[in-house]
């Protein structure tokens, strides 16, 4: 009897030994290891991001698989927390800033804006999307020039994550006018730009329900419709951009009713047809000193942000008053963009905000 | 114990009686044998009792002998106890003459056979819509039940294919499925194995005394302390598939002279197991009772149990998971923290039990009882809750190879270096990639800081629980006339209120999260009432509930269930006719009662208004114009059942037996097969009706001389079904429900039952074999809604793919392509129609074995199992003239092949084996082992169920849909299980 007790109490000093047995002695768990952070000294030599973006250019305007060992060290300077960036972030150095293609959302939880990163470009690629250069991974099907890294295991193979910079070293915006909003070395950094005047103009491109149109006439774009013909006329659209809840209010009010597609039917013959998604709507400001079409600041928001349904001011609507937009320099083709990061980024002429966020 | 066994002895009572002549003092005589090979048992205790009060006692001499004479007329007990044989209870009737009982086997103790629901791991089904409650099958002396109710566990075998619910499990007769969704409820005294031995069990359509009982079987626990096995007992158990040890302590004092029985059972299950990483026991038993007896007459007893503890769950993944991590075990629910596995998903529950029961015996024929039970306490599972943050499940699916690279371009896959990217880190089995990441989830919530400086929490466990109040009280009579009719009846009253809601378990690290809805954010981030959870507080505060650990949030609503049965059944016994009557009727009513006001569905106002927040009107309408409300009362459905059941068998001399059953129920559906999304709305399922079952069966079973065999015919066809599924739609961070009705089903089939003693003495065959064909034969309809949107996705639309597909004629031509043939007039030809079967169980289960047993306490079984025909859950989304069709709406033979489809798993054979021994000391002390080793060929590819994703991927052609991969549960590989055991 003796021999057996003495066998069930080895065994069990035994299996308290194993590590399944963590929680049913204790019920409890160690305290979770800090994230790794990493310093210059981890890497040593930093490339500047416009040599990175040199290389492209000096790839003939074509994307760049970056073979040879380089590193950039950048200061993140937006979020994607209120879902107008989406799946990448900026980040900046003395030289420029450059938007890195991660591919993953939510990405304001691990990368916060003000925090050093590393990248280690070293196989990745440098490509263009209408204008924008970015950092990315190559994109084996051809469609774009770069692709998401996406996949954590890639991500955390080319993006190290640094200290938070110190308040003196904090990337500030640097404020712009006239004509340097053309000059590329803002394009990817975080600016300021003044005074710029609601010019009652959107543009918005929208879709029949793809799920309803024949494969044939896919390629045919009568499925297409666009909102940007007329100067001073915003189609009853008055907020950043649209949710799909808002896009459908419209709809069914008949504000887009007489607004024709390709093929020359007007939607409100085909409002059923119409699917409701959120859409990326852009509203135009004026901005001083500039003329033509030179004077247009197209501002970016997506359908998805979080503000997308919240209206401009109406002071600013009704032309009174101005507004002075903090966000991204970026571009689409020849046209000047600007991304805003939140609506933090707009602030009336003495600098106080418009929103209450 | 005592187990009421020998219907052979039975037998040869019925057919001797006809002949008996008057007189008033009679006896009995026999031999008491080993039942496997008839070998005499010298020294057994005999028992004549009448009433509980012992008549006489006698000793089976050395040949196993017996003879009792000079006793009056009139019904006994007989109870024969040996060492080392499981005690036996027959009843005599004594006729004025000595009756030979011929023989009276005993079964060597099954020390082997621990069948309760800690058998099955707890596989994690919340999130996947589909049920994995596992029936169990009890041993019994029926030879088929015998060995599958071990034997077949392993491979999650259902009886006939039936569904759990339809098992009707019983403790001190009263019914204890659940009242919400009809489970037999085993996890409720899992561990009390001792306590809860004694049972008894019938078959099929089968009338027990004890209740009503359905069309799988009833199993009466008795659970009462006088029912416990006289003495201490002490195991200690030791197994490599599901808990490293298994300590348990049981002490029975039996009747003692005073009249009162008292007993206990404590236990303990501990540890993890070598085959599934993350999952874990740590959990206890405790069962006590106290029984006094009056008299003859009264006897009143209480009892109390349960079975406290937490269990890690194990997860299903797709098999391109497992075969990256080059195992079938893989288990998705853990991760390291700080270099330690944890497990997210942890089922915590305390629910006691408390039962007292009244039973009165004023005549030998005579008995009634009354109980009273009530059943309270939590039952909790933790899962992940996140807020706008990255999916931190290591096998979602953007983290799988697959979600870059599909051969077939029209899926639009077609990056080959992120693939082996992400196939590198699975197969190298990196554990930030492979498993949960928990010290990513800290660091995230660690430096989440809000404007205040605050850290919201990102990531959290959640508990959801469901927390039972059930009382029930039943009464049951049975009355046995002299001669010919015995009647049985009872009624039973019952009261259920179940609280549901999720529960913050642990905020990670952070210091609060908050009660909104962040799908609807999503969609409505504009209207901040909509994406509240708890309306009503947004509104009296201005912002959304800030939650703390152990704050409830999400949804919480009560279900309410009453149920009143009353039944009865008649039995005529003439000679070896017996004939069985029983009906029964009851009513039943349920309904939900929302405790919160959700912003999406937040009903009228108190005063009948809507309700607006802002400038936007949230009430919102269904297609009946009614409000669509989450608070408050529902509408109460309430159902009038009945049904019938007629059983007729004939004994032959010899130890044959043929009989036949066959009965018809009209059932209410269950609280949780009746509304379509529970969590958030009042709102039924359409169509909602009783579900009819149609059920028969014959049978032929042969019991003497130590060869026992049956065999059965049945048939079954269920009619009417509704079901509630409801899966974690990640692309919507939410769960989406498919509301189903008009499911019908027939089973039929047979099964086969054998033990066959051998020439050689100790040495029989076990055979055991099931086979049908279980299948649906209904085109059900469908609701499908999404917890956070009011939006109905299918609104009542039909299921044409459910019960079958069409396969049409093709051939390949010179080139390899597949060709459909079709008719003149250009239509497809249909060249069968593939039936589609009831899921997660084999449909053919065989199993042959050969059992020795020696005189001097050993015992060998070695069995060979083959079971086939086991198919994957389907899911209704999968069946839908949307998804076979595809996004252009044009229907194709290749669409509907693929689509429509369900998969069957591969034929299996395994090989298990056991051995025991006994020792007794001073015929006192009993110690033994018994080992037993499952699996022994190491086959690790036994799919033993899974489920169907719901999501579909868009096909770059757009002309047609493709599915997520299905996930899998497979069977452990080769296992052992050691017991050892004392007891005197």
């Amino acid at each position: 009897m003796k021999r057996i007790y003495t066998i069930i109490l080895t065994a069990a000093v035994l299996f308290a030994g194993c590590e399944e047995f963590q929680p049913v002695f204790t019920g409890k768990y160690p305290a979770p290891q800090d994230q790794l952070i990493y310093t210059d000294a981890d890497f040593g030599k930093f490339t500047p991001i416009a040599d990175v973006k040199q290389m492209y250019k000096d790839n003939g305007n074509k994307p760049y698989d970056i073979t040879k060992h380089c590193v950039i060290k950048g200061q993140i300077i937006t979020s994607d927390q209120t879902g107008n960036i989406y799946k990448s972030f900026y980040i900046q150095d003395e030289t420029g800033g450059i938007e890195i293609k991660i591919g993953k959302s939510g990405l304001y939880n691990d990368y916060k804006v003000g925090q050093w990163i590393y990248v280690d470009c070293t196989d990745l690629t440098v490509g263009s999307y209408e204008g924008m250069l970015q950092i990315g991974y190559k994109d084996e099907t051809g469609e774009y020039e770069t692709a998401y890294l996406e996949h954590s295991a890639i991500i955390d193979q080319h993006v190290f994550k640094g200290a938070m910079a110190a308040d003196d070293e904090l990337v500030k915006p640097v404020t712009i006018a006239g004509n340097q909003i053309y000059e590329e070395k803002y394009l990817g950094t975080l600016v300021t730009i003044e005074g710029c005047k609601y010019s009652n103009k959107i543009f918005l491109i929208g879709y029949i329900d793809p799920n309803i149109v024949k494969e044939s006439d896919k390629k045919s774009n009568w499925n297409r419709f666009f909102l940007d013909d007329e100067d001073g006329h915003n189609w009853g659209i008055t907020s950043w951009a649209m949710s799909e809840s808002l896009f459908k209010q419209h709809v069914d009010n008949g504000d887009f009713d007489s607004a024709v597609m390709n093929d020359g039917v007007t939607i409100g013959e085909r409002k059923h047809l119409i699917k409701p998604q959120p859409y990326t709507m852009n509203q135009f400001f004026e901005m001083p000193g500039l003329s033509g079409n030179r004077k247009y600041l197209q501002v970016r928001s997506s359908g998805y942000a979080r503000w997308s349904d919240v209206n401009i001011p109406e002071p600013v609507l009704d032309g009174q008053e101005t507004v002075t937009f903090t966000g991204v320099l970026t571009k689409f083709e020849a046209d000047m963009q600007f991304t805003l990061i939140d609506l933090s980024g707009v602030k009336k002429a003495d600098g106080t905000p418009w929103y209450n966020q | 114990m005592i187990k009421k066994v020998l219907l052979f002895i039975a037998a040869v009572l019925c057919s001797v009686s006809l002949f008996a002549q008057e007189s008033d003092f009679g006896g009995v005589k026999g031999t008491v044998v080993n039942r496997a090979g008839r070998a005499p048992i010298a020294d057994a205790a005999l028992t004549l009792s009448q009433n509980g009060k012992t008549v006489i006692d006698a000793v089976s001499d050395a040949d196993g002998k017996f003879l009792i004479e000079n006793l009056p007329n009139g019904i006994y007990d007989m109870t024969i106890k040996a060492p080392g044989f499981l005690d036996a209870t027959v009843n005599v009737t004594v006729e004025g003459y000595v009756k030979d009982l011929i023989f009276v086997g005993m079964v060597i103790e099954q020390v082997v056979t621990e069948v309760d629901d800690s058998n099955f791991a707890d596989f994690d089904m919340d999130d996947s819509g589909f049920e994995d409650s596992p029936s169990i099958l009890f041993d019994s002396n029926d030879p088929f039940t015998n060995i599958a109710s071990f034997g077949f566990s392993n491979i999650r075998f259902k009886n006939r294919g039936y569904t759990s619910e339809s098992q009707d499990v019983y403790l001190s007769g009263i019914r204890m499925n659940d009242a919400i969704t009809g489970y037999s409820p085993f996890s409720l005294w899992s561990g009390l194995n001792e306590a809860m031995r004694s049972k008894e069990t019938t078959v099929g359509n089968e009338v027990s005394d004890y209740g009503y009982g359905g069309y799988n079987g009833v199993t009466n626990i008795h659970a009462m302390p006088s029912n416990v096995r006289t003495g201490w007992r002490f195991s200690a158990l030791t197994n490599s598939a599901l808990y490293r040890l298994r300590l348990m302590a049981t002490y029975a004092s039996g009747e003692l002279d005073n009249g009162w029985s008292y007993a206990f059972n404590v236990s303990a299950r501990l540890g993890g197991n070598d085959w599934v990483k993350g999952v874990y026991y740590r959990n206890f038993a405790y069962y006590a009772g106290v029984e006094k007896k009056f008299g003859d007459i009264h006897r009143i007893g209480l009892v109390t149990f349960a079975a406290p503890g937490q269990r890690g769950a194990q997860n299903a993944s797709t098999q391109e998971v497992y075969n990256m991590m080059g195992d079938n075990m893989y288990n998705s629910n853990w991760g390291y923290q700080n270099g330690k596995v944890r497990n997210a998903r942890v089922r915590k529950t305390f629910e006691p039990v408390t039962i007292l029961k009244y039973t009165v015996t004023p005549s030998d024929n005579l008995e009634a009882t009354a109980a009273l039970l009530w059943r309270t306490g939590k039952n909790g599972y933790t899962a992940m809750d996140w807020y706008d943050a990255p999916d931190p499940r290591p096998d979602y699916y953007r983290n799988l190879p697959s979600y870059y690279w599909m051969d077939d371009p029209d899926y639009g896959r077609q990056n080959g270096e992120k693939a082996a990217w992400a196939q590198y880190a699975w197969e190298e089995n990196i554990p930030e990639y492979a498993h949960l990441n928990w010290d990513r989830l800290y660091n995230v919530n660690w430096n989440s800081y809000d404007e205040v400086g605050m850290r919201r929490s990102k990531y959290v466990i959640e508990e959801r629980r469901v927390d039972q109040n059930d009382i029930q009280f039943n009464t049951s009579i049975k009355y046995s006339a002299p001669r010919y009719f015995t009647f049985a009846g009872g009624m039973t009253f019952r009261w259920n209120r179940t609280e549901y809601y999720k529960k913050l378990d642990d905020l990670l690290g952070g210091d609060y999260y908050l009660n909104i809805d962040q799908f609807a954010e999503r969609d409505f981030a504009s209207s901040p009432g909509m994406v509240q959870n708890d309306l009503d507080y947004y509104l009296a505060n201005g912002y959304a509930q800030v939650l703390r650990k152990g704050d409830k949030y999400g949804y919480d609503y009560y279900a309410n269930v009453f149920d009143e049965k009353i039944w009865g059944s008649f039995a005529f016994d003439f000679g070896g006719f017996k004939a069985n009557l029983a009906l029964e009727g009851g009513y039943n009513q349920f309904w939900r009662e929302g405790l919160v006001r959700k912003g999406l569905f937040p009903g009228l106002d108190d005063n009948g208004n809507e309700i607006v927040v802002g400038d936007k009107v949230l009430t919102t309408y269904d297609a009946k114009g009614d409000p669509i409300t989450s608070k408050g009362n529902s509408e109460i459905p309430d159902f009038l059942t009945y049904s019938a059941k007629l059983g007729l068998q004939y004994h032959f001399n010899g130890g044959h037996r043929i009989y036949a059953n066959g009965a018809y129920f009209n059932d209410a559906p269950t609280f949780s097969q009746s509304f379509i999304s529970p969590r958030t709305r009042n709102t039924l399922v359409p169509n909602l009706e009783t579900q009819k079952t149609m059920s028969a069966d014959i049978n032929y079973q042969f019991s003497n001389n130590g060869y026992n065999v049956r065999v059965t015919g049945f048939w079954t066809k269920i009619m009417d079904q509704t079901d509630m599924m409801s899966f974690y739609d990640d692309s919507q961070n939410s769960f989406t429900n498919f509301a189903m009705s008009g499911i019908d089903q027939r089973h039929m089939g047979i099964e086969l039952g054998v033990q066959i003693p051998l020439p050689v003495q100790g040495l029989s065959l076990q055979g055991a074999l099931s086979w049908g064909e279980y299948i649906y034969t209904s085109t059900p309809r469908m609701t499908q809604t999404v917890d956070n949107s009011a939006e109905v996705v299918h609104d009542n639309a039909q299921v044409p793919y459910w019960a079958s597909h069409p396969v049409y004629k093709k051939y390949t031509d010179d080139f390899g392509a597949v060709v459909y043939e079709t008719d003149a007039d250009g239509n497809y030809i249909v060249e069968k129609n593939q039936k589609h079967y009831v899921p997660s169980t084999p449909q053919l289960a065989a199993d042959l074995g050969l059992k020795y047993r020696t005189n001097s306490y050993w015992f060998f079984e070695l069995h060979g199992q083959y079971f086939a025909n086991s198919y994957l859950d389907m899911n209704p989304g999968y069946r839908t003239d949307l998804a076979v069709n595809g996004p252009d709406g044009v229907f194709t033979p290749v669409e509907v092949e693929y689509m429509a489809a369900q998969e069957k798993f591969d034929p299996v054979f395994l090989l298990n084996a056991s051995i025991g021994k006994s020792w007794y000391i001073d015929r006192k002390y009993n110690f033994g082992f018994s080992m037993n080793i499952q699996n022994i060929t190491n086959n690790k590819w036994v799919k033993t169920g899974g489920y169907e994703q719901t999501r579909l991927i868009d096909s770059e052609s757009a002309e047609r849909f493709y599915r997520f991969d299905s996930k899998y549960f497979y069977m452990q590989g080769l296992n052992y299980m050691l017991n050892l055991y004392f007891r005197f």
